[in-house]
């Protein structure tokens, strides 16, 4: 167990600046996931840890101690690669035994603690395969037994589920997490898929173009989004954002008029979840328009209406219906959180 | 139609030029089974006999010593060549150092230099370490030869391996030197394995040095072939026989190089 700090890091790849510099600590014992979209330096942050790359400048501190020189084989880590990084000439046991052989357990251990892994990721009848002979799902499970299998200082994680179909992906989330429980591993998970970040995580970290522009408990983040980019990235579906304008403390837009407590202000975001809104058939309520779409997703439907450029999206009840092109009307919840942000910087105004 | 016809050509093509290609290897192999008086007889009804093997290995010819001479230079050359340059060319592969590309021309370089131009300074040194011929200074030269060629050949296969499994094992616990022995290593076998046999059979058939750096003790095969052009003229059936002896062992090693050449290692590495 211990806790990773990143004082000051940066990356630059020649002259492309991967990662700007920032700080982040990754406290003991925490699930830390680093949440965003592809090719905003997620996996570089992770190799920085893993000192698989090397930082431009900043210091990486692990358990209080500077470990920018030191070897990945002596910061005492464990890691899922985005692209499994198997073994190809050993077969699957050899794989998930070679941490174990490396570092120096006894032959009947290994053993035993080799079936454990496999068991726990199914793959228990595919021990004397070599990885040529795998699915995709399989190689990346071979990969994740290989981290699994001893028990590190940190674990890292880079997208070491984004390969398995959608039912094993929630089964190996829930194992992930209760190894987690378990082991009070700290850990540092990469994903782009916001959903694993929320259910996973004890802080998520929000990066954009290698910066990190949130970082706090997922429920935090869900309920308050520092900026647009955070807002619209996180939630399934996602946040209603609507172009409009602040005036005499009302909110307005085609066919929506929200009051609110934010002085005159031109070129405004407004931010309400789907959740958050009420099917009505009061023709004053906030937003109005023509029912566009229906999507039944088992538990609720989802209601999308539209007027003129803007479409909303509201999660009402499962039994809701209606005809398409029909008048809908749809009203914030007692209670809603409504978000204001500033169409050209971003930024959170309320 | 067309398609025929230039299938037709192609074939045609090809047996020619394995005919100019093999005829004169075919030749020797016949030679070798010839009496004297059928050397230079180009009839192929001949009485085939052994006695030009049994000849060669004995006095004065004695084809014995030098085959175990090309023997010993050759796998030394390997043994000592193989493994440092296996180790030069992981470096070359992936370590950024500065100047890396400079040094890895600078290797290469040495290659473009002809061999005549350097084997009169080699002869001089050796005689002045009184090193004149003996294996151990065949083999120093065979290994400033192939080395370079070796070093660049393993670094194209090391080369074509991701560095993914590399840097799992890093974080599991191995050292470098570990990484290379666990994984890159068995990964490039194929490669290797080919490098080692082009290397044999360079040294194998490495003509100008051995032919100036000895005289008795440390003859090689192919300069054991100039022995047989006597004042009696030259002993054909002799010369073949002895061919023979060298052309076998390099036949074996490249039928076994053309079934591993293309099989690679990293297939399910990454995705
Ligand atoms: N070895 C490299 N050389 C140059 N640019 C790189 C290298 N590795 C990554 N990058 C760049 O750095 C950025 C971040 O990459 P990465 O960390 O892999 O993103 P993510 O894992 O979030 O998808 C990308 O724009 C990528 O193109
Ligand atoms: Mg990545």
């Amino acid at each position: 167990m211990a806790e990773v700090r990143l004082v000051d890091i940066e990356k630059k790849y020649g002259n492309f600046l991967a990662v700007p510099k920032q700080s982040l600590t990754i406290h003991d014992g925490e699930f830390l996931v680093l949440l965003g979209p592809s090719g905003c330096g997620k996996t570089t942050t992770m190799r920085m840890i893993a000192g698989l790359e090397d930082i431009t400048s900043g210091d990486i501190m692990i358990k209080g101690e500077r470990i920018n020189d030191k070897p990945p084989k002596d910061r005492d880590i464990a890691m899922v690669f985005q692209n499994y990084g198997l073994y190809p000439h050993m077969t699957v046991r050899q794989n998930i035994e070679y941490p174990l052989k490396l570092r120096g357990m006894p032959k009947a251990d290994r053993k035993d603690r080799v079936r454990e892994t496999a068991e726990k990721v199914e793959l228990d009848a595919l021990l004397e395969r070599r990885p040529s002979e795998l699915s995709g799902g399989q190689r990346q499970r071979v990969a994740l037994a290989r981290a699994i299998v001893r028990t590190p200082s940190i674990f890292l994680m880079d997208e070491p589920l984004s390969n398995l179909d959608a039912k094993l992906r929630v089964t190996m989330r829930a194992e992930l997490k209760h190894l987690h429980h378990e082991l009070g591993v700290t850990t540092v998970y990469v994903t782009h898929d916001q959903m694993e970040a929320m259910t996973l995580a004890n802080r998520v970290a929000v990066m954009r173009e290698g910066k990190i522009v949130q970082l706090d408990t997922p429920k935090k983040i869900y309920a308050e989004p520092a900026d647009l980019f955070v807002a619209g990235f996180i939630g399934s579906p996602s946040m209603n954002l609507i172009d409009g304008a602040v005036k005499d403390g009302v909110f307005r837009a085609d066919g929506v008029e929200v009051p609110v407590d934010l002085a005159d202000h031109d070129g405004v975001v407004l931010g309400i979840r789907p959740e958050e809104l009420d099917i009505t058939q009061d023709p004053g309520a906030a937003i109005s328009g023509k029912l566009y779409a229906l999507e039944l997703t088992g538990e609720s439907t989802l209601v999308t209406l539209r007027n003129g450029p803007s479409s909303v999206c509201a999660r009402g009840h499962a039994d809701f219906e209606a005809d398409i092109d029909s008048p809908c009307h749809l009203a914030p919840k007692e209670g809603a959180r409504i978000h204001l942000f500033d169409r050209a910087t971003g930024e959170r105004l309320l | 139609m067309r398609k025929t016809l230039s299938y037709l050509a192609e074939r045609a093509l090809l047996v020619l030029i394995s005919i100019v290609v093999l005829f004169p290897i075919a030749w020797m192999f016949l030679t070798a089974f010839k009496q004297p008086r059928d050397a230079y007889s180009l009839s192929l009804n001949f009485e085939p006999t052994l006695q030009n093997f049994v000849t060669v290995f004995s006095d004065p010819w004695n084809l014995g010593s030098m085959v175990m001479n090309s023997v010993i230079v050759a796998t030394v050359t390997v043994a000592i060549a193989v493994p440092c340059a296996a180790l030069a060319a992981y470096s070359f592969s992936r370590f950024r150092v500065k100047g890396r590309k400079f040094l890895f021309f600078l290797i290469l370089s040495t290659q473009f230099i002809p061999a005549v131009v350097i084997v009169l300074p080699f002869f001089l040194m050796f005689r002045q370490l009184d090193m004149l011929d003996t294996r151990f200074a065949l083999i120093i030269v065979n290994l400033a030869i192939v080395t370079p060629f070796v070093i660049w050949m393993i670094k194209g296969f090391i080369d074509a391996i991701p560095t993914d499994s590399e840097e799992a094992a890093m974080i599991d616990g191995a050292s470098r030197l570990r990484v290379i022995k666990d994984i890159v290593m068995p990964m490039a076998a194929p490669g290797i394995m080919t490098s080692s046999i082009f290397c044999f059979i360079l040294t194998w058939n490495e003509f100008l040095f051995a032919l100036i750096l000895s005289r008795r003790d440390a003859v090689t095969l192919p300069v054991g072939l100039v022995s047989f052009r006597t004042e009696r003229g030259d002993l054909w059936e002799l010369m073949s026989a002895a061919g023979v002896m060298i052309t076998v062992p390099i036949f074996i090693m490249a039928l076994f190089i053309q079934k591993h050449f293309t099989r690679g290692m990293t297939a399910g590495a990454v995705k």
